[in-house]
C-alpha cells in the first residue's frame, strides 16, 4: 500500500513536471503584445503625377471626359493633369506652345493636395486655332512631370 | 503684323482649377463679366489701388491690366 501510494504521488509529481512547461507556453502566448502592424496607417504617398490627358470636355472631376488629340479651330482644348500623394504646397504649371516651339499660354495652379486630385487647365482662342501641331507640358515646381502633343485641324 | 507661319496667339484666354484645395496664403479668383483688377483688389483688400499686386502675381495671364477676361483665374496673393 505505502508502494503505491509512493508511486501515485511520484506520478503526480511527474505529471506536474511535464505540465508546466506547457502551461508556461500558454501564459507567455497570452502575455505576448498584440500585433499591431495592421493597425498601423499607411505610410503617407509621395506626390506625383499620374498622367496628363487632352480633351474637349471634362468632368466635374477635373478629368477629361474624352480624350482626344484632334481639335477644331474653336475648340476649348483641355489639359488634365492626375496626381496622387499629400504635399503641403507643390505649384503645377501648364505650358501651351505651338509647333516648333512657339509659346501659346502659360497657366498654373498652386494646390494643398491630401491625396489622389485632378488639376485641369485650359485655352480658347475667339478667333480660332492656327492649324497645326500644338503642344502642353506639365511642370511641377518647375520639373517637367510631363507633356501631351495635339493637333487642330479644319 | 504676324505671317502665316507666325501666329498671333495675343486673344488666347486660359483658365485653371483643381479638385485639391489651394496651397496656404494661395487664393484664387475667377473674373466674371464687370469685373476689373481694382474692383477685385477692392473685393479681397479692401482697397482698390491694391490691384498692381493681383497685376505682378499674375502677369503670365494678364497682358494687359485693362483688360481681363471673364473665365480668367487669378491668384490673389495674401494682403
Amino acid at each position: 500500500m505505502v508502494v503505491y501510494r509512493r508511486s501515485l504521488r511520484t506520478l503526480v509529481l511527474g505529471l506536474a513536471v511535464v505540465a508546466a512547461p506547457a502551461c508556461k507556453k500558454k501564459v507567455e502566448t497570452a502575455a505576448a503584445p498584440p500585433d499591431t502592424t495592421t493597425a498601423m496607417a499607411p505610410a503617407p504617398v509621395p506626390f506625383a503625377v499620374q498622367g496628363v490627358e487632352v480633351g474637349k470636355q471634362i468632368g466635374v472631376d477635373k478629368r477629361v471626359t474624352a480624350a482626344s488629340t484632334t481639335f477644331g479651330p474653336k475648340d476649348t482644348i483641355y489639359a488634365s493633369v492626375a496626381t496622387d500623394g499629400a504635399a503641403p504646397s507643390k505649384t503645377i504649371a501648364a505650358k501651351w506652345t505651338f509647333g516648333a516651339g512657339k509659346l501659346v499660354k502659360t497657366d498654373s495652379q498652386t494646390i494643398a493636395p491630401t491625396g489622389p486630385a485632378a488639376t485641369e487647365f485650359h485655352i480658347t482662342k475667339p478667333s480660332g486655332w492656327p492649324v497645326g501641331k500644338y503642344k502642353v507640358e506639365i511642370s511641377v515646381d518647375g520639373n517637367a512631370a510631363g507633356s501631351k502633343e495635339f493637333e487642330v485641324k479644319k | 503684323m504676324p505671317g502665316p507661319n507666325d501666329p498671333d496667339f495675343s486673344d488666347v484666354e486660359s483658365g485653371s482649377s483643381s479638385t485639391a484645395p489651394p496651397a496656404a496664403g494661395v487664393q484664387t479668383y475667377t473674373v466674371v463679366k464687370g469685373d476689373s483688377l481694382s474692383k477685385i483688389a477692392k473685393h479681397f483688400y479692401g482697397n482698390a489701388g491694391q490691384w498692381k499686386k493681383i497685376y505682378e502675381a499674375n502677369k503670365d495671364v494678364i497682358k494687359n491690366p485693362d483688360l481681363i477676361y471673364p473665365g480668367q483665374t487669378f491668384r490673389i496673393p495674401d494682403a
